[in-house]
């Protein structure tokens, strides 16, 4: 214990000795973290923002459906209600929400325009929690309930139309016996969507409307299922599947969008390999400084040695030494990643590349994601690898023999 | 000169280990810029042939109205004729004749709408890549023939196979209701879900008695081998076009918006991480160059005052500091294109990768591609970044007094 | 205090004889556009069309003859030119199919396809398969009354149900007192005219007075319209269930 005070101290001491030295490198370092931290803080927003803005678009975490639904989203692949057994799954604690929601292609015409669009059946209560669709809302009111005779739309499809708020257009569809479907809807709301396509794709009534329009009884497309945490998806998961049935397919949110998922956990590898990267960069410096530091007091270490001070003690103060260059050069890295960061807090506008980010899924304001595991991972990698590289220059000081030592120049 | 060259030399391994770790910062950035550029290049390849070899082309000429609103009604008068002026003009072989309507397809069970594209079995296979893709049946080899081409997934939502009869049913060129019958050849999988859900062929020739276009089209697209050519080529069949027609050449960033913007942010943020990494290795550098001037404060106090100008000690660090990144930038190249060489043979690939890509139909793997900009943009940064590190240590040098130099230990 | 019992009992006689009358218009203006449909298609007809599209660099003319029952039913067969010949639809109800002899085919038109142009003119499928939702689909208001030629023209407003499929923010017919209907246009929500369809010439077809051609365009457009000429018209002819039916819109029977 008190080796390792003094050692620390000594430590400590001889740092300061070449002041000039000790503070480039500490900006050396400094610089090194703030990027981890940085960098990692905006790569992880933008693919969290990809995979909230992905669940959020519509599937949310967990989602049952006919098993042809997802190759043909129509009509033809309806689904019962949930049975009493698969209703009490869906009331474990840890879904936060459910919904059951009718899917099917449509058109919606207004005086002047006709435009596809996927017609959404919504019960409004409970989809409020799992889709985008209530808090995007930016005019009008929201559905009230599943017989809710309005229509929302995106601002987007509403141009296109020609048409807007409190104004009727008719929607057609099919119903499972190939006959036309068809009814007039006021528009009851706008939405407004960072994602162009989600504006011009989905139009949302209320599920009961939608259900007597296409004359398929109490029958829906999907039941979408919303968890408190991206852990909890496997659990719940395999309740509802096995609750399920056969008749039905049950799907967790990154097998349905295996793009997201891929993208998800490829933001961890990321991490490591961006920190590796930054670190061996600056390890280059921290060894060299170290040798500098070791042969400048050649004579000093190999007098230390004569008096008796262990090679154990040299070591020590050597890797002493460069943990304390570190954590100095670390703690400067934080806390300029963290001034930096805040002045970002409420995102960066990236609109002058928008459409390229749109096509990955991106909206086009950023805000950078911190999470403390990033930056626990950044320091800490740092300093065990910061650790291991002052080795060798350690080794060698302990090494020398003191005679030699004293009397080199 | 030459006896400068030579100190700097010698002086620079009068500590080899510290010039080894300082090269040795720099080889690791340079390889490291070497080979990610080249992979970033090598991406971009793959992500602009991705997007627009299957289907879209480098150009094409269209009616100058047509990009944005893809009527029916806006096309070009004789298709076929410019195709074979454009052909024989630009010395370019890959140009090809389309047309291009919505219509509603049905096979004997289901309905779909679909977009109908006109090609000329002759020449489409050099400007897309969907004649390859056909992976049951064949293409056309008539182009007057009732048949049809259409995608994996259609023909699953159409429960249609080869051989079937598919009817088309849209508006003609006059207004006129368009119908046709064609019998399905082939069957195309191009891995974009997108097009293998949404498009089929027809020959040329049918499309456009179907479509009542009386030997228009919409579209005479061309395929370059270097994307470099293309504003060199738009030039010149700007030219080409028959006066009065109103026609237009569309460029791919025209017809793409997206894959610029999406290749520009990347390198954008490319750039970004690159930055740290050259600045790392600058603060290596100065920490160097600093260290051994001032190491060296008596041995120059000596020179200063038997006349030797600071000017010259100046000019001495700068030549230290040139090798010293001459030889980073040497060893880095050589490093990052021997990687270069062995990625570029068997391909770079991580987990996710595979998923990550496939939604922009591209391979689960990146060749990185050779490039002179890829192999000398970075190193070159990072040489002139070593040559900015060394100002502050030759400056130094001015501040230099002989006498008080020559005393320090 | 008894005046004032007085004027309002007055008010309300008032408001009890301005809601009578104005259920009264309302009773007639329904009464007056039912009475105008039913003379245009009778119990049954059978009619023979030549119909004119117009644009600004092309015309074309389709000879078709066409046979209605009721209402619902209707069907519609291209006699000339040559090419076109054969083409027919068929509605029923809602629904609509279409027969094309090229490629001898009997296709329902799918309920996306219905705003889009019936064989290339002014008017829409939806024209054409659904017009008699203006007798239950909307509420008819008589505007105004006035004289043309010495006879009364009965101008009404109608609006569309809350739930019609319509997309109209509303119609305002002329009728003309014999039942003629001389004009109807489309309008907006924002009460902006969109299309409108006109009474070139009026005569008697079938024994009853009636437009003998009818422009259809829209509304900002001279240049492109489409006009249907009514050859002959003749009304309540005995006519077989069998001819409202897919086998015959494929196979003429007649």
């Amino acid at each position: 214990m008190a080796t390792l005070r003094l050692a620390l101290q000594l430590g400590w001491r001889n740092l300061w000795r070449n002041k000039r030295r000790t503070g480039i490198m500490l900006a050396a370092i400094g610089v090194g973290a703030w990027a981890m931290i940085f960098v990692t803080a905006f790569s992880r927003g933008m693919v969290d923002q990809v995979v909230r803005d992905g669940i959020r678009a519509l599937p949310g975490h967990v989602q049952i459906h006919h098993p042809g639904f997802r190759d043909d989203p129509s009509v033809a692949t309806l689904i019962d209600r949930p049975r009493a057994d698969l209703v009490a799954a869906l009331t474990d604690e840890a879904v936060t929400s459910w919904t059951s929601r009718v899917r099917v292609p449509a058109v919606v015409s207004s005086e002047r325009e006709t435009r596809g669009v996927t017609l959404v059946g919504i019960d409004p209560e409970t989809e409020r929690d799992i889709s985008f669709v209530a808090d995007d809302l930016v005019e009008g009111r929201f559905l009230e309930s599943p017989e809710d005779k309005g229509l929302i739309l995106g601002r987007k499809m509403a141009e296109r139309l020609e048409t807007g708020l409190g104004k009727r257009v008719v929607v057609m569809s099919q119903t499972p016996s190939n006959d036309i479907a068809e009814r007039g809807f006021r528009i009851v709301g706008l939405f407004e969507s960072e994602l162009e396509a989600q504006e011009l794709g989905f139009a949302f009534a209320g599920e009961e409307q939608v259900q007597s329009l296409l004359e398929i009884g109490d029958r829906t497309s999907e039941i979408a299922i919303a968890v408190a945490d991206l852990e909890k998806v496997k659990p719940v998961f395999e309740t509802v599947e096995a609750a399920a049935g056969e008749e039905v397919e049950v799907a967790p949110w990154f097998e349905v969008d295996s793009f997201l998922f891929s993208l998800h956990t490829m933001m961890d590898s990321f991490v490591y390999l961006w920190v590796i990267i930054v670190f061996l960069a600056l390890s280059f410096g921290l060894v060299n400084t170290l040798v500098m530091a070791v042969f400048e007091r050649v004579r000093e270490i190999g007098l230390m040695l004569a008096l008796g001070v262990t090679p154990r003690n040299i070591r020590a103060q050597i890797v002493a030494e460069a943990l304390l260059l570190l954590v100095v050069g670390l703690v400067l890295g934080n806390v300029a990643a963290w001034v930096t960061l805040s002045l970002f807090k409420d995102g960066v506008d990236l609109s002058v590349v928008s459409e390229g980010l749109q096509q990955m899924g991106a909206a086009s304001v950023l805000i950078p994601s911190v999470t403390l595991e990033d930056v626990l991972t950044a320091n800490v990698l740092v300093l065990v690898l910061g650790f291991f590289a002052s080795l060798s220059p350690a080794w060698r000081a302990s090494r020398l023999e003191p005679v030699e030592a004293i009397t080199k120049v | 000169m030459g006896i400068e060259l030579q100190m700097a030399w010698r002086n620079l391994w009068r500590q080899p280990r510290r010039t080894w770790l300082t090269v040795g910062a720099m080889v690791f950035a340079n390889a490291l810029l070497v080979f990610l550029l080249s992979l970033q290049l090598g991406m971009y390849k793959m992500m602009l042939d991705a997007g627009l070899r299957p289907f879209t082309g480098h150009l094409q000429v269209q009616q100058a109205d047509y990009l944005e609103d893809q009527k029916l009604r806006q096309s070009v008068p004789a298709v076929a004729d410019l195709a074979e002026t454009l052909r024989s003009e630009l010395g370019v072989d890959a140009v090809s004749a389309r047309g291009a309507a919505f219509a509603l397809a049905s096979s004997e069970e289901r309905s779909y709408g679909v977009q109908v594209v006109g090609v000329d079995p002759d020449h489409e296979r050099s400007v897309s890549t969907i004649p390859s893709l056909v992976r049951q049946g064949r293409f056309f080899e008539d182009g007057d023939a009732a048949e049809v081409v259409i995608g994996s997934l259609l023909a699953k939502n159409l429960r249609a196979d080869l051989g079937d009869e598919l009817t088309l049913l849209g508006t003609g060129h006059d207004g006129s209701f368009a119908a046709g019958v064609a019998v399905i050849v082939g069957i195309f999988e191009s891995g974009l879900a997108e097009m293998d859900r949404n498009l089929i062929e027809l020959p040329l020739g049918y499309f456009q008695d179907t479509f009542a276009m009386n030997g228009a089209g919409h579209s005479v697209v061309v395929q370059v081998d270097r994307i470099a050519e293309v504003p060199k080529l738009v030039a010149r069949a700007e030219e080409l076009l028959p006066e009065g027609q109103d026609l237009a050449v569309r460029d791919w960033d025209a017809l793409q918006p997206g894959l610029r913007q999406s290749i520009q942010s990347d390198l954008t943020s490319g750039m970004f991480t690159y930055l740290i990494l050259v600045v790392l290795v600058a603060f290596s550098v100065l920490n160097t160059q600093l260290m051994s001037v001032l190491e060296r404060t008596k041995e120059f106090g000596v020179m200063t005052a038997l006349g030797v100008g600071p000017r010259r000690l100046g000019r001495l660090v700068f030549l230290e500091t040139a090798l010293l990144g001459f030889l980073g930038a040497a060893l880095g190249i050589a490093l990052g294109l021997v990687l270069l060489a062995f990625f570029a043979r068997v391909g770079v690939s991580f987990p996710g990768l595979a998923e990550l890509t496939a939604k922009f139909g591209l391979p689960g793997r990146i060749y990185p591609q050779f490039s002179w900009i890829g192999a000398v943009a970075g190193p070159a940064f990072v040489y002139l970044a070593t040559m900015v590190a060394a100002i502050y240590p030759a400056v130094r040098l001015r501040f230099l007094e002989p006498v008080a130099a020559m005393r320090t230990a | 205090m008894r005046r004032r019992e007085f004027y309002r009992s007055i008010a309300a006689l008032g408001c009890a004889l301005l809601t009578a009358s104005a259920s009264f218009a309302e009773e007639s203006a329904q009464e007056l556009v039912r009475k105008a449909w039913d003379q245009q298609r009778g119990q049954t007809s059978v009619a023979e069309i030549t119909m004119t599209i117009h644009r600004t660099d092309w015309e074309r003319s389709m000879s078709m003859r066409a046979w209605t029952a009721g209402l619902d039913d209707a069907l519609v067969r291209v006699t000339a030119p040559r090419k076109d010949a054969g083409n027919g639809t068929l509605t029923k109800d809602d629904a609509m199919w279409s027969f094309a002899p090229k490629i001898n085919r009997v296709i329902k038109i799918p309920s996306s396809m219905m705003n889009q142009s019936w064989m290339g003119s002014d008017f829409s499928n939806k024209d054409v398969s659904r017009s008699t939702d203006i007798i239950d689909q909307y509420d008819h208001v008589l505007l105004e009354t006035s004289e043309h030629e010495g006879k009364k023209v009965y101008v009404i407003e109608s609006t569309p149900h809350e739930d019609s499929a319509v997309v109209w923010g509303k119609e305002v017919l002329t009728i003309r007192e014999d039942f003629v209907l001389l004009s109807q246009e489309f309008f907006d929500q924002d009460g902006v005219s969109v299309k409108r369809m006109e009474a070139q010439e009026v005569g008697l077809l079938g024994g009853r007075p009636m437009a003998t051609r009818l422009r259809m365009a829209e509304t900002d457009q001279t240049e492109e319209w489409t006009e249907i000429l009514y050859e002959s018209l003749d009304f309540d002819v005995d006519l077989a269930d069998s001819i409202f039916t897919l086998s015959n819109l494929r196979n003429p029977r007649e």
